[in-house]
């Protein structure tokens, strides 16, 4: 595809954009300014471990002064940025290496999972304009954000403690089981009995708590639930350790604190995954932008966008979200509204009309009476309804449908067994054959099936690009028989891209284009950049909102202008040469995804909030059993509830807030988080690459997720049957309890590390 | 044997040292975020 004079290029040694000419030569100033910087503080070293070009730096300038800051008694600020376009770890290392060296910072830490940047700073020395400043000079986009999700740093002290607690229990109880066969004095025993009750106090009355907790909120809501067993196992062992050690016979201390510890490893491993995806929901306060410029009387103020009221006017340029809902004043433009009604192409707004926060101004420039504004727009009420759904789904979590039976069954066993001593008149023997039932019923396996075959499986579908809440989630993932997709972007990429142009056009046109901040000019430098064609520097270049750009490229005059919705026309000295078309393009794996679901026996289906001939065309091209066009929000999550009463589990994968009450309809709610911070959704799921294929992998990861934790309940209740039985006639005391608990355990974890391997045998 | 009643509360002494270390660890915020550090160890200059 290169073009025959393609001799001469060379690459910006920023952002590795083919340019013609001689070596070293930036494309930008951008990037000439972003290299400046990166050499000025002695971090040339960037370019030689980064894995991928660095972004091309924007010169879209964020008014930041209008945000402020609260100083701290020590004369500190401190805040969190989310930071969009961080593409490696490089990336992150040159973000903090260069804020770090700003006199003044304290901290700055960037986390490459989440996107954040955690800033502290002497406010007499800096400020955030300067850091957020940098940041936007290095080529990333700084924005406002959310918090980072909160850590339970004391479920981490628990399992410290209990695991601390079971090790040295166990090794006295070694010593006291090995006095059954070579008796020791009876004093040391009694020493050896106290100090594990030392041990397994904190353990009992502090590291478990949050199965009694678990516990009693169960039953005050008339759910049994598996903290039921658990708990009641916990304070019956405990007590009878208590009695046990004052009185002077065997306890379970060792098998309590054991079972206490590889619980709290669970809870762990849930407890991370859950973490990750609350970050995600919270991402999405982001998407209106951070401060909006507000009229005031003849002149004009930054404020951030939280700040403005109704009544408030304010303006907007192109390439702009706009800060609030509101009514149009003044001025005209193109708003792309995907975001609310995923609409691909923008929809032209003139005075009078409303538009909404969160939105784009494509091109033009408008004037906006603010009609709502930061927690009354439209995209937030949404962002909280899609965050409320996702906090319905962890209650259902911990309510798990055997625990009933289970804790039944435990009951039942521990009455007959209490029963029939007694009515042998062996009541000593009862209690202890009572008690060893309840230990060995303990739930420990089967409590520790879901979060290890969990951690396994949100594991294995991370690694195919899909991040998922919970792992109940994944497991209805497996069930699904219906999938739902939007169109676009999520079986499209949602970005404008050129779909058609020859390479000449390109290249003028790339060359006149690449100063300007405009969506199509970007589309329009990013497609010449991937056919590899040099791109020529523009000179005199003059943009004019809404009409078009002219300058010189080679000493002619040229000029792209405005050629229809979907199209911009190339003028050359000798008049009109032809039209560079935008469009939407397919993900390059739609196809094959929508085969291998159907040939899973899935049924595939579009529904669009676009018109029907692109959606026809689109549902033909993947092969979708079927496709509904112009659908509103409201009308896909109605379709979505027609099938679920029809007897199907739906998986419903949609990229904007648009789909919010879809994707809180949808069994299995995933989001396309290919674009900005700000499109990740609060959904079940995210898909983490701009692939399609991952919410494929993610519902095989389930079904054999689903396969794997049946077959370790199996185990665990063979196990507790086999174990409970023996009990209920005596035959197990504290030293086979202590065996039998790991080992149950041991092969639910065997059998947990089975999961990638099941999943990595069907890839392809 | 007897050494007993000092080894034992010694033993437990010093495994408890290590357990506060943990704990101090964990209350310091060591354990939150488990997945940017391993990205970090390569960078650190």
């Amino acid at each position: 595809m290169r073009p025959a004079n393609a001799d001469v290029t060379a690459r910006c040694p920023h952002c590795a954009t083919t340019v013609a000419g001689a070596e070293d030569a930036y494309c930008c100033s951008g990037c000439e300014a972003a290299a400046a910087l990166i050499r000025g503080a002695g971090l040339e070293r960037y370019y030689d471990i980064r894995e991928s070009p660095a972004p091309r730096p924007s010169n879209r300038a964020e008014p930041w002064s209008a945000v402020e800051v609260e100083e701290g008694p020590d004369g500190l600020c401190e805040t969190t940025l989310m930071v969009d376009g961080l593409r490696c770890a490089s990336c992150v290392w040159l973000t903090e290496s260069v804020l770090r060296r700003v006199p003044g910072v304290e901290e700055a830490t960037v986390s490459y999972g989440t996107g954040r940047a955690r800033l502290r700073w002497a406010a007499a020395e800096t400020d955030l304009t300067t850091l957020a400043g940098l940041i936007q000079k290095l080529g990333y986009r700084p924005r406002l954000g959310a918090g980072a999700a909160p850590v339970d740093r004391d479920l981490w002290v628990r399992l410290g403690i209990a695991s601390f607690a079971a090790a040295n229990v166990m090794l006295l109880s070694a010593a006291l089981y090995a006095g059954w066969i070579d008796p020791m004095e009876e004093r040391f025993a009694r020493l050896f009995q106290w100090w594990t009750l030392v041990l397994a106090t904190p353990v009992a009355l502090w590291s478990a708590t949050p199965f009694f907790a678990g516990a009693w909120r169960g039953l005050r809501a008339g759910v049994l639930h598996m903290d039921v067993p658990i708990a009641l196992g916990i304070g019956v062992l405990y007590a009878h350790g208590v009695i046990g050690v004052v009185v002077g016979f065997d306890t379970y201390l060792d098998s309590m604190t054991m079972l206490v510890a590889l619980l709290l490893g669970g809870r762990v491993l849930e407890s991370a995954g859950r973490r990750r995806s609350l970050e995600a929901a919270l991402a999405l306060a982001a998407v209106v932008p951070t401060t909006a410029c507000r009229r005031r009387g003849d002149t004009v103020e930054w404020v951030p966008s939280e700040e403005l009221v109704r009544g408030d006017v304010v303006d907007i340029g192109a390439g702009r979200e706009i800060p609030a809902d509101g009514v149009v004043e003044g001025g005209e433009g193109r708003v792309r509204t995907a975001l609310l009604t995923g609409e691909s192409k923008p929809v032209r707004v003139s005075a009078g009309d409303d538009v909404w926060a969160g939105t784009v101004l494509v091109d033009g420039a408008l004037t906006v009476r603010v009609s709502a504004a930061a927690g009354a727009t439209l995209v937030h009420s949404m962002a909280e309804s899609v965050a409320e759904a996702a906090g319905r789904t962890e209650v259902r979590d911990t309510a798990d449908r055997l625990a009933p039976w289970f804790t039944g069954a435990t009951l039942a066993a521990a009455g007959l067994t209490w029963v029939g001593w007694w009515s042998t008149g062996n009541t000593g023997g009862g209690l202890q054959a009572t008690i060893a039932v309840l230990v060995v019923a303990c739930p420990c396996a089967l409590a520790l099936a879901r979060p290890l075959v969990g951690a396994a499986g949100l594991g294995a579908a991370a690694r195919r690009g899909a991040l998922f809440r919970s792992v109940d989630v994944l497991l209805r993932a497996g069930k699904v028989d219906r999938v739902v997709l939007d169109k676009t972007g999520t079986v499209t990429e949602g970005e404008v891209r050129v779909t058609e142009a020859t390479d000449e056009l390109l290249r003028v046109a790339a060359g006149l284009e690449r100063f300007s901040a405009h969506p199509r000019a970007e589309a329009i430098v990013r497609e010449a950049v991937r056919r590899g064609i040099p791109i020529p520097v523009g000179s005199s270049v003059e943009e004019r909102a809404g009409v078009g750009i002219s300058g010189r490229v080679e000493g002619a005059l040229w000029s792209v202008r405005s050629g229809g919705d979907d199209a911009v026309e190339v003028f050359g000295p000798g008049g009109p040469l032809g039209l560079v078309r935008f469009g939407d393009r397919m993900r390059d794996d739609a196809a094959e995804t929508t085969r291998r679901l159907v040939d899973a026996g899935v049924a595939v289906s579009i529904l669009s909030g676009d018109v029907e001939g692109p959606t026809r065309e689109v549902a033909e091209r993947v092969g979708a059993s079927s496709m509904w066009a112009s659908q509103r929000p409201d009308a896909k999550a109605a379709r979505i509830r027609a099938w679920q009463e029809a007897g199907d589990t739906v998986l419903f994968a949609g990229d904007g807030l648009n789909d919010g009450p879809a994707l809180a309809a949808a069994d299995v709610a995933v989001a396309m988080g290919s674009g900005a911070a700000s499109s990740v959704l609060a959904a079940d799921g995210v898909v983490l690459t701009d692939r399609l294929a991952p919410v494929e992998g993610a519902m095989r990861v389930g079904r054999v997720c689903a396969r794997v934790v049946r077959s370790s309940r199996v185990t665990s209740i063979v196990y507790n049957a086999v174990a409970v039985g023996a009990a209920a006639f005596g035959l197990v005391n504290p030293l086979v309890a202590a065996v039998l608990m790991p080992v149950s355990s041991a092969l639910v974890l065997a059998q947990a590390a089975r999961v990638e391997a099941l999943v990595a045998k069907e890839d392809v | 044997m007897i050494a007993l009643l000092l080894l034992i509360p010694v033993a437990i002494g010093l495994a408890a040292v290590f357990l506060s270390l943990f704990v101090a660890a964990a209350r310091d915020g060591q354990f939150d975020d488990l997945d940017d550090p391993p990205h970090r160890i390569l960078h650190d200059d």
